[in-house]
């Protein structure tokens, strides 16, 4: 039969021996391994349970010869009932187990050893003993041993919580009041309650808990778990506690930041506002505040990008992400905050200071100056300053890419209050091809000020044709050039938004578009970007964001 | 009405009836009517809980025919958990029955098992190993007195079903039967034990702790009334806790003797009920030290009494000094007097009070 093919008789060996193991364990070393199986061992349980629902319990007995010895070990075991939702698997287990219906002695032994294990799980009597006595004072109270422990727990909860928080006094640390071994101990064997809800006092105050000693106190297998249940939303932690389990176990964080990725990679989703949502709930902007946390993302960011060459949904991500992170920073009320400068030392200080200004803060109409500024900076940077390696020009590039919200209006700016074109052409044509050893941006630039010049022709045409764009379309099928590709999709939706005449063309010229060079996404993305904007500005003609919503609405069912 | 009062006088007996050999002769589709009773008494207690009038019925009724409050209207509310944990540990019941028991038990509710959380058995037996993983790390510090995890737990569910008899009975009458219904309770304590139970409950009641706020306040009835604090509230419950300890002079003494000065200033401290007996008994053992002139010191007068030794009445005198303003004052006033009336000598070895003055004010603290 298929279902105990699952459950093999290794399996039961492996898992009998390993409680064998347990059973006489009273070293940390063990108890840490204890701890390390516990997942495994309940998608075991939960295996073994799924095969016993279908059997008769005498069948399953002879099925199974090890079962009950398992079983039983295991109900013995603190740190197996207190995992998570292994006493429940393990319950349910036993209870497949018990006959209704008894033929023999070898049945009623089992029935009978079944229901002492679950006394012994249920009732008030002391873990380590076998008698099933129920405290008669809890009961003439009329109470019931769910009432006590929920009580005890609590209160040696805050027990722990108060001896923890006594070591720290004013600030001092008063050390040698509670050892650095007590202290792990306790993280260690607190692990497989974490998801606990009685616990999260205790959670607060290990992951605040600075003893004074250079190493890390706390049991990282603790720390590990946390992290874990944090990210799948089994706990909720406040935000202080979150942030010191990531300054003092950065593979968390590290862990948390690639879970932000691939939640928001892998997902489709329709707009700007919900990734700020889900990047926002992930507590990492809020986090990145500590320079340190901000310095690790970061280069996680760098790495993915490297890593995906570039794809637009990770570059949207890292963008939002440094939009909330700013957010976050304004919103900060502490004193002593670093300035936003330090989160960038080690680049050109004018150009950070440049990419920082908030759009918003700024009039519209300075817009076109500001980025003018922005593109002259860079390019004496980048063309003036020999700037070889390419992991230079990588980091130069990046720190721009970050502010992807002043490419996106420059690129709207060039259709609308062109200033300075060059300048603003300049900027965009590094973003999407920053190298130069073999003239790809000069060639780039070229391309884009024809496509460009074609355009602003165009722009006050109030009835325009398909063909009329087409040329511009033909240089996109150049296939050589791709990053000219991007860059000229770039301008010409910003086009079919913002001129009138490109008004009537859009629907068809995108889907044009689309078909014709694989961009659905691109596109999508450009005009997700430019929804979020309007949003936040608010002021942009009715027609403009009418269309935008009705071309989001076309292209998602496409994508 | 009626007839859900005539239904609520049987719970008594079915929970009676859970707890012994009567079950053997039950099946699933008796096991099955009982734990849908339990489950229908619980929605009485849910819907009645906001219902004065209504919930005063329903108590007096359940109280018919019992001796003593033992059952109230708030045990309405735990009837499920009651009853299936009592037909769990009854070995009586035959296995077919057992077998739908376990089911149910470990079945979610049909009803959405969203309330407080005492009534998950899954909960429960995690936080059973809970206790146990929490208790592991060695070398705990010993916890101040009174605060013993589990000596809380024990005070804790004492003062809970204090508060919800302090709500359901209606005063003075029936004092004297909340008081006797008490000491049934404690006497299934060991003697020392319920010592330590009623002390814990009283220093809990005072200092508020957040180990007690923390420890389920919000529990059946009570956690509706936002002003559990209010004097006349825990006046009810402080009440029958120190009629019990002071109603009996053996008792009292037995209490004076076990537990530590400390906590014994502490309490008086608390509640100024206690603090003139035991100031009085302090006196009537002090009395009973004789002065040995060949050792020099002070002795008991009959070793085979349980009594104080010197050493130990100056130890609890000094911890009353240490307390607060109005108990060191009361404590020097009545020893002032003592002297007074032992001759105000001064010189060593004839007042037992002369000598301990000096002793104390050496060993005061400001």
């Amino acid at each position: 039969m298929a279902q105990h093919t699952t459950v093999s008789k290794l399996n039961f060996e492996y898992w009998l021996d390993k409680a064998i193991e347990w059973g006489q364990a009273t070293t940390l070393e063990s108890q840490k391994d204890m701890c390390l199986h516990l997942p495994q061992l309940q998608e075991f349980l939960r295996q073994i349970y799924e095969t016993l629902k279908h059997m008769d319990s005498f069948v399953a007995i002879q099925q199974f010869p090890l079962i009950g010895q398992l079983l039983g070990r295991l109900c013995w075991n603190p740190f197996v009932i207190g995992y998570d939702e292994s006493q429940k698997t393990l319950m349910w287990c036993l209870c497949c187990l018990y006959s209704s219906e008894p033929q023999n002695p070898v049945e009623l032994k089992a029935n009978s050893w079944i229901r002492s294990l679950l006394c012994h799980l249920l009732s008030s009597s002391k873990w380590e003993s076998n008698e099933a006595e129920t405290s008669t004072f809890t009961s003439t109270l009329g109470y019931t041993s769910a009432d006590y422990y929920c009580h005890l727990v609590k209160n040696m909860v805050f027990s722990l919580v108060t001896e923890l928080k006594g070591n720290q006094f004013n600030g001092l640390n008063i050390q040698g009041r509670v050892s650095a071994s007590r202290v792990n101990a306790v993280s260690l064997f607190c692990l497989p309650l974490i998801t606990l809800p009685d616990l999260t006092s205790l959670l607060e105050t290990l992951l605040l808990y600075h003893g004074g000693a250079s190493k890390e106190i706390l049991s990282l297998e603790f720390l590990e778990t946390v992290n874990e249940a944090f990210l799948k939303k089994k706990i909720s932690l406040p935000e202080s506690a979150v942030f010191n389990l990531w300054l003092r176990h950065p593979p968390s964080l590290e862990k948390a930041t690639l879970y932000l990725l691939d939640q928001l990679v892998s997902i489709q989703l329709n707009s700007l506002e919900e990734v700020a949502c889900v990047i926002k709930e992930s507590l990492l902007p809020q986090a990145a505040i500590h320079p340190a946390i901000f310095r690790i993302v970061n280069e996680i960011f760098k790495n993915a990008l490297w890593e995906t060459s570039g794809t637009p949904e990770v570059m949207t991500v890292i963008q939002m992400f440094i939009q909330l992170f700013l957010q976050a920073h304004q919103n900060e009320n502490k004193q002593h905050k670093f300035p936003l400068k330090a989160y960038f030392p080690y680049h050109h200080q004018p150009l950070v200071t440049a990419l920082l200004r908030c759009p918003f803060g700024l009039p519209t109409t300075q817009w076109s100056q500001h980025l003018k500024h922005i593109s002259d900076m860079l390019k004496a940077f980048v063309e003036d300053t020999n700037i070889s390696s390419p992991a230079d020009l990588f980091e130069i590039w990046f720190l721009v890419a970050c502010f992807g919200e002043w490419l996106d209006i420059a690129a709207e700016q060039l259709l609308k209050a062109a200033v300075e074109p060059d300048a603003l052409l300049w900027l965009l044509a590094f973003y999407y091809c920053p190298q130069n050893e073999n003239q790809q941006r000069t060639q780039t630039m070229v391309e884009a000020q024809a496509v460009y010049n074609h355009l602003m022709m165009l722009f006050s045409c109030t009835v325009l044709s398909v063909k009329d764009l087409e040329a511009a379309v033909y240089s996109i099928m150049d296939i050589e050039q791709c990053c000219n590709q991007h860059l000229i999709i770039h301008l010409l939706t910003n086009f079919l938004l913002f001129s009138s005449g490109g008004h009537t063309i859009a629907q068809e010229f995108i889907y044009h578009i689309t078909e014709t060079t694989d961009s659905s996404k691109e596109v999508c993305n450009i005009l997700i970007r430019t929804a979020y904007r309007i949003n936040r500005i608010g002021e942009e003609n009715q027609s403009t964001v009418k269309l935008l919503n009705e071309l989001l609405q076309k292209l998602a069912l496409k994508v | 009405m009626e007839a859900v009062l005539e239904q609520v006088e049987q719970l008594p007996a079915l929970l009676a009836v859970s707890r012994f050999a009567l079950v053997r002769d039950w099946d699933s589709l008796t096991l099955d009517r009982a734990l849908e009773w339990g489950r229908y008494f619980q929605h009485l207690h849910d819907r009645f809980r906001t219902r004065p009038r209504l919930r005063e019925a329903l108590g007096r009724r359940l109280r018919r025919g019992q001796s003593g409050p033992l059952l109230s209207f708030p045990q309405l509310g735990r009837c499920p958990q009651l009853l299936g944990l009592a037909l769990l540990e009854n070995r009586a019941l035959p296995p077919a029955a057992c077998r739908r028991l376990l089911h149910s038990l470990l079945q979610p509710g049909a009803a959405a098992e969203v309330g407080p959380e005492p009534r998950s058995l899954v909960l429960l037996a995690r936080r059973k190993a809970a206790s146990r993983l929490l208790a592991l790390p060695r070398c705990p510090p010993r916890p101040p007195e009174g605060m013993e995890p589990q000596l809380q737990a024990e005070a804790q569910l004492l003062l809970s079903r204090l508060r919800e008899e302090g709500q359901e009975v209606e005063p003075a009458g029936e004092a004297a039967e909340r008081l006797r219904w008490l000491s049934g309770v404690l006497e299934q304590l060991s003697q020392p034990r319920a010592f330590e139970v009623v002390a814990a409950a009283l220093l809990l009641l005072r200092r508020g702790s957040g180990a007690e706020q923390a420890g389920g306040r919000g529990r059946d009835g009570s956690s509706l009334d936002g002003n559990q604090a209010s004097a006349a509230g825990e006046e009810c419950v402080a009440g029958p806790l120190l009629s019990w300890l002071l109603g009996s002079s053996e008792r009292f003494s037995a209490f004076c003797l076990f537990l530590s000065g400390s906590l014994l200033a502490s309490l008086a401290g608390h509640y100024s009920q206690l603090s003139r007996p035991y100031l009085d008994l302090l006196t009537v053992w002090g009395r009973h030290l004789l002065y040995d002139p060949l050792q020099g010191r002070w002795v008991e007068s009959c070793l085979d009494k349980a009594e104080l030794s010197w050493e130990e009445l100056r130890e609890r005198f000094s911890c009353l000094c240490q307390g607060s303003a109005l108990l060191r004052g009361q404590t020097q006033a009545a020893l002032k007097l003592l002297k007074a009336q032992d001759g105000d000598f001064k010189v060593r070895g004839l007042s037992v009070w002369t000598d301990l003055r000096p002793k104390l004010s050496s060993g005061i603290r400001v």
